[in-house]
């Protein structure tokens, strides 16, 4: 699969971004709303102002029938998952990280990244099935495949998994009086729920019986590892940014015009926007740009719509994560967030001597003065440059969407990528 | 030329080379014992591989260019005195001896294929910590065996390994590593074959996620075969381990079904990868479904009896041979056949399962215990007949040496010391 087209949208360097999100904004900025307003589709004509998150998603739940999440009862009937259920019990009153995964993946918030499978549904839905599908295969009353149900609890569990197991403790440099028993016994039942969801989504890929298939979604397994390996890190392998190296020192950046292959990573590190793109499509942008592009492949759809499919996944997730990183800084100040999100990378790129603050949380990222640093990005323009990020990736997903037949499917993502706009 | 055709032609030609040069040797008195180049997996199973490679000549003067030949024929042949054309049926034939050529590099092979999946250098290090070819290899060994005994069967002798087979050889060693990176994060272990393991070296993150990327590229591995069969057979696997892995939690399941989970959780965790490891390999050859469910079971049987002679040692090696401390799975709380069998004699072993030998001296009455009963008589026992079971099958296909290896390796497993 030939990508050319997203290594040209990703391949920036904060200079060229500025530039070009400046010009984005002026063409899409003042109109982003309205298109949203003039696509006519019962769902949006009943509000005109922007519809609001939760609302997007419910709507969006309906058109592709019911709720995406694997947390469903099959799975609550599940030995192994009765398993965990029982033994994180045990956790509770013990400070593991595993009971703030697990309660986020109960409790549906804006944050949680259960949205996944329900993106990778409505682009199936949108871009539609070819003839060929014999009848059997489809789920008439949501307009999806069964497999492609099937790639969206796929992607949810992967998705899961990862974040089970990036939940884990290192036990190796703590050593609290009391706690190892708790926390060794809270990793290893993350380590096996994550082991579990990955198993099970080995079989449910195999059962697909498309070996191209298997192949996209595992390599978006192996993306996701590599991610955590990513730059520096603290103890508990907490990211922290890399030092900003000065322009002349900067190696050229290469295309990244791959798919199966690993992201490369020549002129990634000190050119913190670009570092903020590797770090965020291995991350997140690879799962859902090769499950959206996976799902196109089941309907039967040709290489150049499945790249399509990848780029708006790969697309969206980036947009998401701007409008994340950006919400540290839409309230009251927060105690801490995140070191390796877009408006801080911004902020060192202008300001390379900030890292000093970096470098004191080497060893754990609670020793970084938080205050210093948000009141360095709230007066530096990290700010405005992240949401001019999150407008062109935003920008770039909507394209693929207009390729896209006008159906309730289509509104609902539009919607859904309106609601996360600032 | 057909690998198989090749070799067993060559055989023959040096076994008359070799019954003149073997007499030159002889007569020079130059019995040293070989060395294999490289790191070879050979010693590991000391015993049987000495008493083969102690009749080979080596040979540092004279014959360089037939040295590597003759050392493998040695190395087929108990005795070379006879002077007498091979004769497999009463032979030991050396598994690994025999698939040298097929083995070698094996290592390096899986090393490059996730050196390939990364660019990433600390997840190349963790990843391939333990692809140092110091292990066994002991289920490639099995698959490649395997594969090409099953081809022999089916295609008879021009029959050669396929590349797919040796790539499934490949996988079962990675998603065995894959699991046992894994392991050592649940089991807090310290050493791992004779070095210390991953989980003392790097973050239990970073060690988590490294095991998840070996799983991926070995998923990535088994798509490219293209086969939907094959890969839902090697998923089955991946679901067997973890499975495995949550019986070993432990529910407190009554005394009469603890065998039955016991041996339950060994096929999964262990003789599962066998078993569907070398059924991949016969749907690659081709293989009528008889011939794959005896594939099958053949190593199904191979892996139980492989798990339980590992239980039986848990309790007689020294800590220093093993690699691995003893006791250890009473140390972990697990109760193993041997365990399992001296409950028989000694009920008081019972509650210490349930409890899973925490209190204060369970570890050491309960090992003092198992020796006093004949519990590790009848964990030998029962892995023998698994054995058994393994090598009647292996009998089941086509004669020629892969097939012959095939019942030595149930002996290999049996008798090994570590």
């Amino acid at each position: 699969m030939s990508l050319s087209r997203l290594g040209g949208a990703l391949k920036f360097d904060s200079v060229k971004v500025s530039q070009c999100s400046a010009l984005v904004a002026k063409l899409w900025g003042p109109c982003i709303r309205e298109v949203n307003t003039s696509s006519s589709n019962r769902a949006v004509a009943q509000h005109n102002s922007k519809p609001d998150w939760n609302r997007a998603v419910s709507e969006a739940e309906k058109i592709v029938g019911y709720p995406t999440s694997f947390l469903s009862l099959r799975w609550v009937l599940s030995d192994e998952i009765a398993n965990v259920a029982l033994h994180l019990r045990k956790l509770v009153g013990s400070n593991h990280p595993l009971l703030k995964t697990a309660k986020n993946l109960i409790y549906n918030g804006k944050n949680n990244m259960q949205a996944w499978g329900l993106i990778v549904l409505l682009v199936s839905k949108a871009a539609g099935h070819s003839p060929e599908i014999p009848d059997m295969e489809q789920d008439k009353a949501a307009g999806v495949l069964h497999s492609q149900r099937a790639l969206a609890e796929v992607t949810e569990m992967i998705r899961t998994s990862h974040l089970v197991h990036k939940g884990l403790v290192n036990m190796n440099t703590r050593l609290g009086p009391g706690e190892p028993d708790d926390m060794m016994f809270g990793n290893k039942i993350a380590l096996l729920s994550g082991d579990y969801l990955l198993a099970n989504s080995c079989t449910e890929l195999a059962n697909l019986r498309n070996q191209e298939l298997v192949e996209l979604m595992s390599s978006a397994v192996r993306d996701l590892a590599e991610a955590e390996f990513l730059g520096e890190r603290d103890e508990q392998n907490n990211p922290l940014p890399s030092r900003p190296l000065p322009h002349h020192q900067r190696e050229e950046a290469s295309e990244w015009d791959c798919v199966l292959s690993p992201l490369p990573m020549a002129g990634v590190s000190g050119c913190m926007g670009r570092e903020w793109s590797a770090r965020h499509v291995l991350a997140a942008g690879a799962l859902l740009g090769k499950s959206c592009s996976a799902a196109l492949k089941l309907a039967g759809h040709g290489q150049g719509l499945q790249t399509q499919g990848y780029l708006f996944g790969c697309h969206l997730a980036l947009a998401w994560q701007a409008f994340l990183d950006l919400e540290a800084f839409s309230g009251p100040e927060p105690a801490c967030f995140s070191l390796v999100g877009a408006p801080l990378a911004f902020t060192l790129e202008e300001r390379p001597e900030l890292y000093r603050y970096i470098e004191a949380g080497r060893r754990s990222v609670h020793d970084v003065d938080y205050h210093a640093l948000y009141q360095a990005v709230l007066e530096g323009t990290g700010i405005e440059q992240t949401k001019h990020l999150q407008n062109e990736h935003v920008t770039r997903a909507r394209e693929v969407l207009d390729s896209f037949p006008n159906c309730d499917a289509r509104t609902a993502l539009t919607n859904i990528i309106v609601a996360m706009l600032p | 030329m057909a690998c198989l055709s090749s070799s067993r032609l060559c055989a023959r030609v040096q076994d008359k080379l070799m019954c003149q040069f073997g007499q030159k040797v002889r007569r020079q008195t130059l019995f040293v014992k070989l060395k294999p180049p490289g790191p070879s997996p050979l010693r590991i199973f000391g015993k049987t591989c000495q008493r083969v490679t102690t009749c080979g000549p080596a040979c540092g003067t004279s014959g360089t260019t037939v040295t590597g030949a003759v050392r493998r024929l040695a190395s087929s042949m108990q005795s070379t005195s006879t002077g007498s054309l091979p004769d497999y049926g009463t032979q030991i034939v050396d598994p690994y001896r025999l698939l040298e050529d097929d083995l070698n590099g094996i290592y390096e092979d899986i090393r490059s294929e996730l050196e390939r999946n990364t660019n990433q250098p600390e997840l190349n290090t963790i990843a391939t910590y333990y692809f140092d070819g110091q292990g066994k290899a002991l289920r490639p060994m099995v698959a490649i065996l395997t594969a090409k005994a099953i081809n022999y069967h089916v295609y008879g002798e021009n029959s050669a390994l396929l590349p797919s087979q040796r790539q499934v050889a490949m996988i079962s060693e990675m998603i065995h590593s894959a699991s046992l990176i894994h392991d050592d994060v649940i089991d807090q272990s310290d050493f791992r074959r004779g070095k210390p393991s991953v989980n003392v070296l790097w973050n239990h993150k970073k060690v988590a996620m490294a095991g998840d990327f070996i799983l991926a590229v070995a998923s990535m591995m088994i798509a490219r075969l293209r086969s939907d069969e094959v890969t839902l057979v090697l998923s089955q696997v991946v679901t067997d381990l973890v499975q495995g892995e949550f019986m070993q939690l432990g529910s407190k399941e009554t005394e009469n079904e603890r065998f039955a989970h016991y041996l339950t959780k060994t096929y999964r965790k262990t003789a599962s990868l066998f078993a569907n490891s070398v059924k991949a390999v016969a749907l690659l050859s081709g293989a009528d479904e008889t011939t794959c469910e005896l594939a099958f079971q053949y190593g199904r049987n191979l892996g139980l009896s492989f798990q339980l002679v590992d239980d039986l040692l848990d309790f007689v090696s020294s800590a220093h041979g093993m690699g691995k401390p003893t006791a250890a799975d009473l140390r972990l709380g697990l109760a193993t056949a041997p365990v399992l069998f001296a409950c028989e004699k000694y009920p008081e072993l019972n509650p210490m399962i349930m409890r899973r030998f925490q209190d204060a001296g369970d570890v050491e009455k309960a090992f003092e215990l198992v020796h006093k009963s004949r519990g590790l008589e009848q964990t030998r026992f029962l892995a023998r007949k698994h054995g058994l079971e393994a090598a009647r099958l292996a009998s089941e296909l086509a004669d020629s040496p892969y097939q012959k290896a095939l019942v030595v390796t149930t002996d290999l497993v049996l008798n090994r010391i570590k």
